[in-house]
């Protein structure tokens, strides 16, 4: 009896069963993935099961060569047909030169409609069953200067006597803590300026929404729900293509229209005119001349961040 | 001689690495902002926005910003009745429920409140084509720019830089910005007070307020 239990207890460890049992375990796995998937055919002869298999193994979007960004997006229009039934138009225009992009915030003018807020859930195809917002406006007391005194859930008639209202968003910080917190180089600066999230290359251990002094930073707990007859389909690899659980997202500046010469959402949107965003290095543009000519100044500068960020006041 | 020769590799070695590291600053993103800011001095020539804007007749602007001559959208094209000299010729207007038909129901909200502006304050009465007086000037409706910045100076300077107001659509490309009127009604200049588009953040994504403050 007790040889023979000796000789069970050797067996389970022996390296061939072992391997064996993987073996199969393997070949079950992948035939459950097989059927547990519908491999559909996709627009352009292609199959599912490949798209989706070579979207996964594909390299950080740094790294790959302009025919295999060329590649993961025309993969990525053909999964966003099946998956959303949406014909988005994904662009991966690259940085101009010469640009390097900056914004001002006028606190004075700013009078908490919150259009802003609106125009970027649209524009960015942001998650409606959570209310994610890359835009928050905090109502604060005149006077007070402390952002985490301020009132971010308000909803009555505005402006509020005696009050003035303050946005924050991703501040595209040039020693952005977020950048050197992630561990996968998943997010970095752009030439431009814009710091940006490779949404397939984010792992989501959310060490960069830690770093962010600014609270820039959001996470995909389950799968974004955009409705499909609401959904933007002119979209941008790194800005407001669809994101997917687990991914971490942020403001880009809405880099699928200033890439193009257009303002962002936010900026366009506001019925006040509190928001300037331009270029930086052109020392004709407006945010050059609120630089120069109005008071300003940035949030937690003392943290060295040197966030392209300003506020300012009439 | 022998202490020497096991110095100067080990000095060499590590001012080596001093080199290499101090190499390596600046890997994450560019200098210093207000850096950059500043070695920026040169015009550059603005990219060319890929969407053009919606055609609305535009007028440029009498006075140039630091970039040379802008844009501004016409006025009179907005206005419904415009020219005003088709019923106001001089004469009585005698036609029938005019002040009902036309601007009767305008409110004046503009001035101050014991001592709010008339409509001749902004309003030609001699040639009802143009605003501004007889003493100061005649005022195209086009460039009524001219006429609001003779009270608010100040705001016309920050419109005529790009501190106030804002453009339309692009941030490249000719500058085309909103004229005073395409966001302010002139007869009642201050927003008025409403509800927000839309109403702020669920809890989960809110800084921990009570911990911070």
């Amino acid at each position: 009896m007790a040889a023979n239990k000796k000789k069970t207890m050797n067996q389970k460890h022996d390296r061939r069963t072992f391997l064996k049992g993987a073996a199969t375990c393997a070949a079950a796995g992948s035939a459950l993935i097989a059927s547990g998937c519908n491999n559909r055919p996709l627009p352009g002869g292609d199959d599912e099961m490949s798209v989706r298999w070579k979207e996964y193994f594909k390299k950080n979007y740094q790294l790959m060569t302009p025919e295999e960004k060329e590649a993961t997006i025309r993969r990525l229009e053909q999964l966003s047909k099946l998956d959303y039934d949406v014909d988005a138009s994904i662009a991966r225009t690259e940085p101009r030169g010469k640009v390097l992009f900056g914004y001002a915030f006028n606190i004075t003018r700013c009078e908490g409609f919150m259009d802003c807020v609106q125009a970027c859930v649209e524009e960015n195809n942001l998650d409606r069953k959570s209310k994610t917002q890359y835009v928050r406006v905090f109502e604060m007391e005149n006077g007070q200067m402390d952002i985490s005194t301020g009132n971010g859930k308000y909803f009555h008639e505005v402006p509020k006597e005696d009050h003035f209202y303050m946005g924050i968003q991703c501040f595209h910080c040039e020693q952005a803590p977020c950048i050197k917190a992630c561990p996968t180089k998943a997010t970095w600066m752009e030439p431009d300026g814009i710091v940006v999230v490779d949404y397939d290359w984010c792992i989501g251990c959310r060490y960069c929404m830690a770093a962010c002094p600014y609270w820039g930073r959001r996470f995909n707990w389950h799968d974004p729900e955009v409705p499909k007859e609401e959904m933007n389909k002119k979209q941008h690899y790194l800005g407001n293509r669809m994101r997917k659980k687990g991914q971490m997202e942020k403001c880009t500046f809405c880099i699928q229209r200033t890439r193009n010469g257009k303002l962002p959402a936010c900026a366009e949107a506001c019925p006040t005119g509190a928001r300037v965003f331009g270029n930086l290095l052109d020392p004709d543009s407006e945010i050059r001349f609120v630089l120069k000519n109005k008071k300003v100044f940035r949030m937690k500068e003392e943290l060295g961040t040197d966030p392209k960020f300003w506020y300012f006041i009439d | 001689m022998n202490v020497f020769k096991k110095v100067i590799p080990v000095l060499l070695v590590w001012g080596g690495m001093l080199l290499a590291f101090s190499g390596c600053e600046g890997v994450s993103g560019h200098q210093d902002v207000m850096e950059l800011i500043k070695a920026a001095d040169k015009p550059v020539e603005s990219m060319k926005p890929t969407e053009a804007l919606p055609s609305a007749p535009l007028v440029i602007v009498k006075e140039p910003y630091q970039g040379g001559p802008f844009y501004t959208q016409s006025r009179k094209s907005e206005i419904g009745r415009f020219q005003c000299s088709s019923c106001h010729t001089g004469k009585d207007v005698t036609i029938n429920q005019a002040k009902e038909a036309a601007h009767g129901d305008i409110k004046l909200f503009h001035g101050a409140v014991d001592d709010p502006n008339a409509c001749d304050t902004c309003h030609n009465l001699s040639d009802r084509d143009y605003l501004g007086t007889d003493s100061i000037a005649k005022i195209d409706f086009d460039h009524s720019y001219q006429l609001c910045g003779t009270c608010h100076f100040r705001q016309k300077k920050d419109w005529v830089g790009g501190a106030h107001g804002k453009r339309v659509q692009n941030w490249a490309g000719q500058r085309v910005v909103q004229n005073c009127t395409g966001c302010h009604n002139p007869h009642s200049p201050r927003f008025s007070k409403r509800w927000p588009a839309t109403f702020s953040l669920p809890d989960s994504v809110l800084p921990d307020q009570e911990d911070e403050g």
